[in-house]
């Protein structure tokens, strides 16, 4: 049985040109009638969540993952098409809703947990448990203003986990809280999962949306790309398929390198004898896609582009990834690797085949160089290029070290 | 229809008195002497217009100061649960963009707190009947009635008045601009007999006028209301609770994204 039925649905904003905020000016504008600008936030979105089933809503900033999440919770309405939701809904779009800091914490809890729908009876015998829980047993008559920012989020968290939901709608709430907590709200969802809550949630941690979600939502620009099984979903997103967003990360990319060059231009001589020279790097997934964003784990492939001026005899093709705070993390080249470029001439590419990214997270950044063999160099580009690695494991760390258990 | 929305409002009603009580409690800081100093206001206005309408005005109303008490409680009831229902959508927008129930709760849970902030001038109230060895009748039953009468009336102004703000900032002081005129075209610190005869009867369209009458009429002078008063009161609680509705259930669907 379907959970949450999605059909045909539109959200448009009206953004006014010019806004009318006092009845003074409704009144004086009344024969003029205001200018606006529709924005579609939403359109045409279709999709239905079966009872027990995680639903994973991705895309970039903007794309309208929260907007359709405050639909399905009632809190905005559709412009056109229909929500149908069979079950009660808890709504953690953020935690600790409704917190008056001028209050004591155990009142708080009260409040808070009216607020997500707990009845009296069961507030009044769970609220040790969760200010036990949130460890801030000595503080429950302690106004909440005087309280860490962090036990504010642990008093809201241990009250929402207690709530009992049947369909659970979480936005980002993940992303606020260090690694311990963020692992505590790994563990209620993987409990959530077990006991058949159905779930949607929104996030740009691609890794919990891997682990948690069965099916997986992509929305562009208010408009869903796809709908499908979390993996497919996933590697269409991360390797873009040539969907508009890649491009205009690219672009981000691409500026950025050119704003790089110019100062390196001006900071430094031009000591690299151009003979070679390098025109491009370009990064390619394992499906033969130019992407700057890769699943950790996976093969990649580093194209070096290069236009030999003249005939070079024996030259050498060198490497360095950089962590985005600079550190220095691998370097290789083709002498290293005993590969033995005869010689080159005109434009070509050589290609660095990795077969498995060993990063985790994060971004990085590329240097590649082409010298001779005596380090007398033809041209360098320091750090000017960068990808991204998105997690796939529940790992820390930047980088994977193949290891096992034993005892 | 209304009765499924008077359902699940009743479903709802242990948040309603939560978020009542804790509005409550913070208005007064949660100490004893802030309970006090709220009542430092009323008391004082009393006091004022004691004097002065009593020594300057040389009026010959009987309990003076009973009659101006019960007038600055109830007006005083009108024009808290009125500005705090006002304000009761704009100050939770946090929670009005981050979870949905009933909008109408918030309205609903303000006009108890002002209902609550009431209680202790009446206590006071109560006192000085006591202290002036007023006798009540039977005819105090109709108090009660006469108190809910108010309170739906403000309840309907508050649900227009609060989503109405949500969308015009300048609501707050064009309401209060209308409090204060009504403040003296009600019969408060005067008898409606210092009006016109002619125009006491448009007087007495104000239903707030008919209510405060009545209340001193069976609390202080024991003699029932009259049922013209009360059919009059029951008919404009009806209207304005109906329009206040009508304009806060058109405007709610958009109240998260004004906010």
């Amino acid at each position: 049985m379907a959970a949450i039925e999605v059909e045909h649905l539109h959200k448009t904003f009206r953004i006014p040109h010019e806004k009318r905020t006092t009845v003074f000016e409704t009144l004086t504008g009344a024969f003029n009638p205001p200018m606006y600008e529709n924005f579609h936030a939403l359109n045409d979105i279709n999709f239905t969540v079966e009872e027990g089933e995680a639903l994973g809503i991705i895309g970039e900033n903007g794309s309208g993952k929260s907007t359709l999440l405050k639909i399905i919770a009632k809190i905005l309405r559709p412009s056109a098409g229909s929500v149908t939701t069979t079950k009660k809904l808890t709504p953690f779009l953020e935690l600790g809703v409704g917190f008056q800091p001028n209050l004591t914490a155990a009142e708080n809890v009260k409040i808070y947990a009216t607020i997500m729908g707990m009845q009296k009876r069961e507030i009044n015998d769970k609220i040790y448990g969760i200010i036990e829980f949130a460890g801030l047993e000595k503080f429950k008559d302690t106004k909440l203003k005087n309280f860490s920012s962090g036990m504010q989020v642990r008093l809201a968290f241990s009250t929402a986990i207690q709530t009992d939901p049947e369909i659970l709608l979480m936005d980002e709430v993940l992303a606020v809280g260090d690694m311990e907590f963020q692992q505590k709200c790994m563990d209620v969802l993987s409990q959530y999962r077990k006991d058949g809550v159905t779930i949607v949630f929104v996030s740009h941690d691609l890794g919990a949306v891997r682990r948690f979600c069965d099916k997986t939502l992509l929305l562009n620009k208010g408009k869903q790309v796809v709908l499908g099984n979390t993996g497919e979903v996933l590697d269409r997103y991360v390797y873009g398929g040539g969907n508009e967003a890649l491009n205009s990360s690219e672009k981000q990319n691409e500026s950025k390198i050119a704003e790089i060059e110019v100062k390196s231009e001006n900071k430094t001589p031009m000591w690299e004898d151009k003979e070679i020279e390098i025109t491009n790097v370009e990064f390619y997934d394992k499906f033969d896609n130019k992407g700057a964003r890769f699943n950790s784990f996976d093969p990649m492939t580093v194209r070096i582009f290069y236009n030999a001026h003249k005939k070079i005899y024996d030259p050498v093709f060198g490497i360095a990834l950089y962590s985005e705070n600079g550190e220095n993390l691998f370097g290789t080249n083709t002498e290293l690797k005993k590969v033995s470029i005869d010689s080159i001439e005109g434009k070509g590419h050589i290609d660095l085949l990795i077969e498995r990214i060993p990063m985790i997270t994060g971004r990085f950044l590329l240097t590649v160089a082409v010298h001779t063999h005596d380090q007398k160099p033809y041209d360098w580009h320091d750090k000017q290029y960068s990808f991204d690695v998105i997690p796939t494991c529940r790992d820390a760390g930047i980088f994977e070290v193949p290891c096992n258990w034993k005892i | 229809m209304i009765f499924k929305h008077i359902e699940e409002l009743y479903s709802y009603r242990n948040l309603i008195w939560q978020l009542a009580w804790s509005d409550f409690k913070l208005r007064y800081k949660n100490s004893m002497l802030g309970y006090l100093w709220s009542l430092l206001e009323p008391l004082l206005m009393l006091l004022v217009l004691y004097l002065v309408f009593t020594n300057l005005m040389k009026n010959q109303i009987e309990h003076y100061q009973l009659f101006l008490f019960i007038g600055i409680i109830l007006w005083g009831f009108l024009s808290r649960a009125t500005n705090a229902g006002m304000f009761s959508i704009v100050e939770k927008a946090n929670i009005v963009k981050k979870i949905y129930f009933p909008r109408d709760i918030f309205v609903i849970s303000s006009c108890i707190t002002a209902l609550l902030m009431s209680i202790f001038e009446s206590v006071v109230f109560a006192m000085f009947m006591v202290f002036y060895r007023i006798p009540v009748s039977i005819n105090l039953v109709y108090a009660p009635l006469i108190l809910l009468f108010l309170c739906i009336i403000s309840l309907g102004l508050s649900l227009a008045l609060s989503a109405l703000n949500v969308f015009y900032k300048d609501v707050q002081f064009i309401w209060q601009v209308l409090l204060q005129i009504g403040f003296y075209l009600t019969p408060i610190i005067y008898t409606i007999e210092i009006f016109p005869k002619n125009l006491q009867k448009f007087v007495l369209l104000n239903p707030i006028a008919r209510i405060i009458i009545s209340a001193r009429n069976t609390i202080i002078y024991s003699s029932p209301a009259k049922m013209e008063d009360l059919l009059f009161m029951l008919l404009s609680s009806i209207v304005f609770l109906f329009i206040g509705y009508i304009i806060f259930s058109k405007l709610e669907s958009r109240f998260a994204e004004e906010i």
